[in-house]
């Protein structure tokens, strides 16, 4: 989506031309062009006579995370608050699955396999591996759950809330078909609710037996796009969850209608905001995990999201495009001439598994280094000490989303954030 | 046959207790079970488990190997995401029974609510009673086999499976992207095998198969609006 003055236009034109010729709406991959409101419109104060800078150049600071104890006896321990997100294999290719997941062992962190089951190489290769349990559950057996360091409960997805997942049928290779059970040459529109959950209240006892058959060892978390966060999120406290992934309207997907990445959900920044008063007010803020995604895609919005309560960042696009992924958002298409997005095998050769891995985990460590440099300057010797206080907004409606106080005025635009500057 | 009355054991001990009892007996009875939720959720292993009385929620579900048999009712999503050996069911059961399950055999003496058999991927699910909406919807797997009638919207979306009626009404009754098909003989053979194994007075000829359309992308057909004009003529307000 284009935001010139002017209604009309080449993107304007475009889509009318699109409905005009096919009747219907546009798939398109990727996430949204749109610009929402974002981590860039605040800013981290640094230390100065208020407290001292830890020295950037030689002393430590920790970015070990532990995620999901709330419950569970066994919390996932990572080197970096940075996850990979759920991205499927079928939406990915074998290739690139494999390439996000060796990333993931050289930097201590952890991947979701996404969709349609987890891919063998995948699981043989992740340092943690978190397994989706979908509505449309292809793949999915009691041994995913024994296979899983994590388990996320999937309701929906920031680029397509309210939708299923879409894998066309360019995509749908032999093997995807038979992982997913699927016939060849559809397009795969998949199951939009749980059939074996119809709501909050069967969800608490569906829960005690996740836990059961866990043994309550698995962290559980639910992933929910961002949308009506506050009851969301005292749902999923609720439910039992042991964390939460909060999928902001920035998040990208395989395939998605255009009408639902640029007018469905709510953006990540203020989402965050509401799910950790909401953890607040629920007193179990300090207890329960909460990844946020979507739209992150360096150390800055790392750092911010940890100021502003997240324990973690998941990220999709921006390591797409550590791979060599170019964002001309035609993945639904599966032509990716950089092997990510495709299912060619011609296509999928041309990505060099080794040298793809050592990129994305080279991208992760370039992020944390990102963060770690932002928090030292703001007198943290850990990533997790970051604060709200540390922050300010730059503009009135960033102030205004967040309660974070405006800079240069110390005003609170809004419903504030638990602290008063100045 | 050893005996275990539930309400004197602590809620989440229950499925731990029987665990470990079947290790000791193949064959134990539940008594007082009093419609709990999860009963045998998980539980895997060589045995039978009969319980002598109705279940709640999810009774049986992820089912590994074991025989589970229930004398009562239960409640819904019961085997759901089984995997393989047997839930007898032998009064009614909830909705969405047999969602997602992968192996094994489900069988229903009575009816069932709506949904049964919601995205199953693989085994047999029986209903010997009546079914209600959406059997079988978007399957992707296995056999849903009703011997009374069936919802409407039966087998909706279904991208692979099997679901065997009896009803006249099917093909009116039937959902999206499906088709009524002839039974073949090997598909004769195995109903009638399984009428056999679990005492169900049924013939396999007497079935016809609800079968998803799959012979290309451009035949499975999503949800568009329909704009009629013609109809909306009929309500035309008439100004003056």
């Amino acid at each position: 989506m284009n935001n010139t003055k002017s209604k009309w236009h080449n993107e304007t034109l475009k889509e009318i031309d699109y409905k005009a010729k096919h009747g219907k709406y546009r798939i398109e991959g990727c996430a949204s062009p749109r610009y929402f409101p974002h981590f860039e419109d605040l800013m981290i104060l640094p230390s100065q006579l208020t407290r001292m800078p830890i020295d950037t150049y030689r002393e430590d600071c920790e970015t070990r995370t532990v995620l999901g104890g709330r419950f569970a006896k066994n919390p996932i321990v990572l080197e970096t608050p940075i996850m990979i997100a759920g991205m499927s294999y079928g939406a990915l290719s074998k290739e690139a699955k494999i390439a996000l997941a060796k990333a993931t062992a050289k930097v201590g962190s952890i991947i979701s396999n996404g969709e349609g089951g987890i891919l063998p190489e995948e699981l043989e290769h992740s340092y943690r591996q978190s397994i989706q349990m979908l509505p449309s559950r292809m793949g999915f057996t009691k041994r995913s759950i024994e296979v899983a360091d994590m388990i996320e409960v999937l309701y929906g997805i920031g680029a397509k809330p309210g939708l299923s997942g879409h894998l066309m049928g360019e995509k749908i290779t032999d093997e995807i078909a038979k992982m997913r059970q699927i016939p060849i040459g559809i397009d795969l529109h998949s199951h939009p609710r749980p059939g074996d959950a119809f709501g909050a209240d069967d969800m608490v006892v569906k829960m005690e037996q996740l836990r059961e058959l866990t043994n309550w060892e698995t962290p559980i978390f639910c992933k929910i796009a961002a949308g009506r966060v506050k009851d969301d999120v005292k749902i999923a406290i609720k439910i039992g969850f042991d964390g939460i992934i909060l999928d902001g309207c920035q998040a990208g997907t395989g395939a998605a209608p255009a009408m639902a990445k640029n007018h469905l959900g709510i953006p990540t920044m203020p989402a965050l905001v509401q799910a950790v008063k909401t953890m607040e007010e629920m007193g179990v803020k300090d207890e329960m995990s909460l990844i946020v995604s979507g739209g992150i895609t360096d150390g800055s919005e790392l750092a911010k999201a940890l100021a502003i309560g997240a324990d973690a960042v998941a990220i999709g696009t921006g390591a797409m495009v550590a791979m060599g992924c170019r964002v001309c958002m035609k993945c639904e298409a599966g032509n990716c001439a950089f092997g990510i997005g495709t299912q060619n095998p011609e296509q999928r050769a041309k990505l060099d598994i080794e040298e793809a891995a050592e990129r994305v985990a080279n991208y992760m460590r370039g992020m944390t280094a990102e963060a770690i440099l932002l928090a030292k300057a703001a007198g943290k010797t850990k990533l997790k000490n970051l604060e709200r206080e540390d922050l300010r907004s730059l503009t009135l409606e960033a102030c205004a989303m967040t309660g974070i106080p405006l800079v240069g005025s110390d005003y609170v635009i809004g419903e504030g954030f638990g602290f008063t500057a100045g | 046959m050893e005996y275990i009355d539930i309400s004197k054991i602590e809620k989440q001990a229950v499925n731990h207790v029987i665990s470990e009892t079947l290790k000791e007996t193949p064959q134990i009875t539940l008594t007082h079970v009093n419609a709990m939720h999860n009963i045998c959720a998980g539980l895997s292993g060589k045995g039978e488990v009969i319980i002598d009385d109705s279940t709640g929620l999810y009774t049986g579900s992820f089912l590994e190997d074991l025989t589970v048999r229930v004398k009562g009712s239960v409640g819904w999503y019961a085997g759901d995401d089984m995997m393989s050996g047997e839930l007898i069911i032998e009064k009614n059961t909830g909705c969405n029974v047999g969602a997602y399950i992968n192996g094994g055999n489900i069988v229903v003496y009575g009816n069932t609510g709506s949904r049964v058999g919601y995205g199953m991927k693989g085994g047999n699910i029986i209903i010997c009673g009546n079914a209600g909406r959406w059997g079988g919807i978007m399957s992707m797997g296995g056999s849903l086999i009703v011997l009374g009638n069936i919802g409407a919207e039966t087998g909706e979306s279904m991208y692979n499976g099997k679901i065997f009626t009896r009803d006249p009404e099917a093909e009116r009754k039937m959902g999206n992207n499906v088709f009524l098909d002839k039974i073949t003989d090997e598909e004769i053979e195995t109903l009638n095998q399984l009428f056999e194994q679990y005492a169900i007075d049924a013939t396999g000829e007497s079935f016809r198969v609800i079968r998803p359309l799959k012979t290309g992308r451009h035949s499975y057909q999503l949800f568009k609006p329909v704009l009629e004009p013609e109809k909306a003529k009929k309500h035309m307000i008439k100004k003056g």
